[in-house]
């Protein structure tokens, strides 16, 4: 059961970072249309509508969709010197700890995007340029924000998992 | 308890946190929210802050530069360039005695135009340099260390990022930080060639020396890295002349290095998903600590710490000069045990109203970017330190058969050359300065 969780976070987690990078990629060709464009203005050409909005839009979708794969590989930055030092219970302690605060993290961020993206749809907020509604930005971030909940629950069952079923030392 | 109080036990709660392993980015949410919730007494505060602000910070135009230098990097480790950089800079240099050393960091610093983390550069230069350096018979502490060394020219020369979230927290321009770094980054190439000369010449060795190469064979190994060059060129060139913003022009970088990398062959499905994954993973780290800064760095402000203690630092008549030598030497030794990244978002939002109060003989932008400069360097400092030195264990951990005890020792020669050019810089502001003032 617990290696079938495991392996379907990983595949969560790798999905959800590929797919930002391939919305990361789709902004770096759009930008190099758009520049392109504006060098063309000339010959009839222009850069594309609303240009930085949608570098925006794609690159924050993007990292909403990083933080699962960060955290699911430990990629925080964090100072391990005292690692070697403490007991290796207080390492598992301190281990189940962070994800259970992670998680906290990780709902409060996805609750708060929630509800601010409520607060858009109900103002009617767009993007200034293009005019695009605010909320399915923030509806799009969401997806993200929710696998790193998920995601970030697979990593405290990991680790309560090895708190609690690993030999005591 | 006051506000200020409140906010000066914040850090020690918060170090705490940090030395029992917490991920920084994590320490600062809790702290930052914890602390607003006392000085406010309610949690209202953060939490519909909450409702905009994780999405203002990952979707914010400034900040996108970030993920595109990051992907420009990692598309730059597949792209073959490491090796034809190596092969010019041993053209030139190789025939010199500790040569092959010295090219390995020309090579660092070509890559580190291309590249802006210290990391990746150090991981893509050791793999091309450090058989070459044991086929020559180099001493394994200096191999180790020469290439540890080099790779902090990653960031050293621009595109970096730690310049990127300097700039955007003190309100500088990236493209006159970028400018302001380029002779400071030449130097530190330069310093890191010279301890490897004095090295080799007194300690013996058994490291023989390349033969010298005719100039034609030498000019053709430097039109061999010309897509470094274009693109270098095109990126920074690009923005300097107004042509794109600092983010298009890491967006341009990044098309560059990708299709470099797809033309090499080197770019398999594996590595490219590789790429992306480690493009996610670091920047989902900067972020997060990113988004944990803004909310400590909210709380502070809302005590008031920064002017209070601003104001009381310039109220004493220290010399500036003092302040600026503890707040470095504070920096030096906080690099060794904490990533360079945080430590800046941690700190600046306090020190450098501080440091923007003392009267140092310079206009406040003038000021602004060779603080950053000085900054960039200290922190960086800590990736070739012992314990945590980042670019140590890479390194490291690509020669197993080097002990760790030698990579630091080897280490030590390029730490030395990096204090002294702090010194220099610091003594000697216009030195960083002349190339901004030469083109704006």
């Amino acid at each position: 059961m617990y290696d079938l969780l495991e392996k379907a976070a990983d595949r969560l987690a790798r999905g959800t970072a590929l797919l930002g990078g391939l919305v990361l990629i789709v902004v770096v060709a759009m930008t190099c249309v758009s520049i392109t464009g504006r060098a063309l203005v000339p010959f009839g050409f222009g850069p594309v509508r609303g240009d930085f909005e949608w570098i925006e839009i794609g690159v924050g979708f993007a990292i909403f969709a990083f933080l699962p794969w960060c955290h699911l590989q430990r990629g925080h930055a964090s100072v391990d010197l005292f690692e070697p030092a403490f007991p290796p219970l207080m390492n598992r302690i301190i281990n189940f700890l962070v994800d259970i605060v992670m998680f906290m993290a990780a709902a409060i961020i996805a609750w708060r995007l929630w509800l601010g993206m409520l607060d858009k749809q109900r103002f009617g907020e767009t993007t200034f340029i293009v005019q695009f509604p605010i909320w399915t930005a923030y509806a799009a971030c969401l997806f993200g924000a929710l696998v790193f909940v998920v995601v970030v629950a697979f990593c405290t069952l990991r680790s309560g998992r090895a708190l609690f079923s690993a030999p005591k030392g | 308890m006051t506000n200020i109080e409140l906010a000066l036990w914040s850090f020690p709660v918060l170090l705490a946190l940090i030395f029992l392993r917490f991920p920084i980015a994590l320490a600062m949410l809790g702290v930052g929210f914890a602390g607003t919730y006392l000085v406010t007494g309610t949690p209202n505060m953060t939490l519909s802050q909450l409702k905009t602000l994780t999405f203002g910070t990952f979707a914010n135009y400034s900040l996108s530069i970030i993920p595109l230098f990051l992907l420009m990097g990692q598309f730059a480790t597949l792209s073959g360039m490491s090796a034809a950089l190596f092969r010019a800079a041993e053209a030139f240099l190789g025939h010199r005695k500790g040569g092959v050393a010295m090219a390995a960091v020309g090579a660092c610093a070509g890559f580190g135009a291309i590249c802006g983390s210290s990391l990746a550069t150090a991981a893509t230069m050791g793999q091309v340099a450090l058989p070459e350096l044991r086929r020559y018979g180099y001493p394994g502490s200096l191999s180790t260390g020469a290439l540890a060394a080099g790779g902090t020219l990653g960031i050293l020369i621009p595109p970096s990022v730690i310049l990127v979230i300097y700039a955007i927290l003190t309100e500088q321009n990236i493209a006159k930080l970028f400018v302001a770094a380029m002779l400071p980054g030449i130097l530190a190439a330069a310093g890191y060639m010279l301890a490897i000369a004095i090295w080799v010449r007194v300690a013996p060795n058994s490291a023989s020396v390349g033969a010298r190469m005719p100039w034609g064979q030498r000019l053709r190994a430097l039109g061999a890295v010309w897509p470094v060059m274009t693109i270098f060129l095109v990126v920074v060139g690009g923005i300097y002349l107004g042509i794109f913003t600092p983010t298009e022009a890491a967006a341009v970088g990044a098309a560059g290095t990708g299709i470099a990398a797809l033309l090499s062959g080197q770019m398999t499905s594996a590595k490219f998903k590789q790429a992306i994954l480690s493009t996610a993973s670091s920047t989902a780290m900067i972020f997060l600590i990113v988004l944990g800064a803004g909310l400590y760095n909210g709380f502070l402000a809302l005590t008031q710490l920064p002017q209070t203690a601003a104001g009381w630092v310039s109220g004493q008549g220290f010399s500036p000069w003092a302040v600026l030598v503890i707040v470095l030497v504070m920096y030096l030794v906080f690099g060794c045990i904490m990533d360079s990244l945080s430590m800046v978002l941690l700190t600046v939002p306090i020190i450098y109203p501080i440091m923007s109060a003392l009267d140092f003989g310079l206009a406040p932008d003038d000021f602004g970017l060779w603080f950053g400069i000085l900054v960039l360097i200290v922190v960086e400092v800590g990736l070739i330190t012992p314990p945590v030195g980042m670019n140590l264990f890479i390194i490291n951990g690509m020669a197993r058969d080097i002990p760790i005890g030698q990579t630091f020792r080897g280490a030590l020669p390029f730490v030395v050359t990096d204090i002294v050019r702090v010194a220099f810089l610091a003594v000697f502001p216009p030195f960083t300065l002349w190339l901004v003032w030469a083109i704006y």
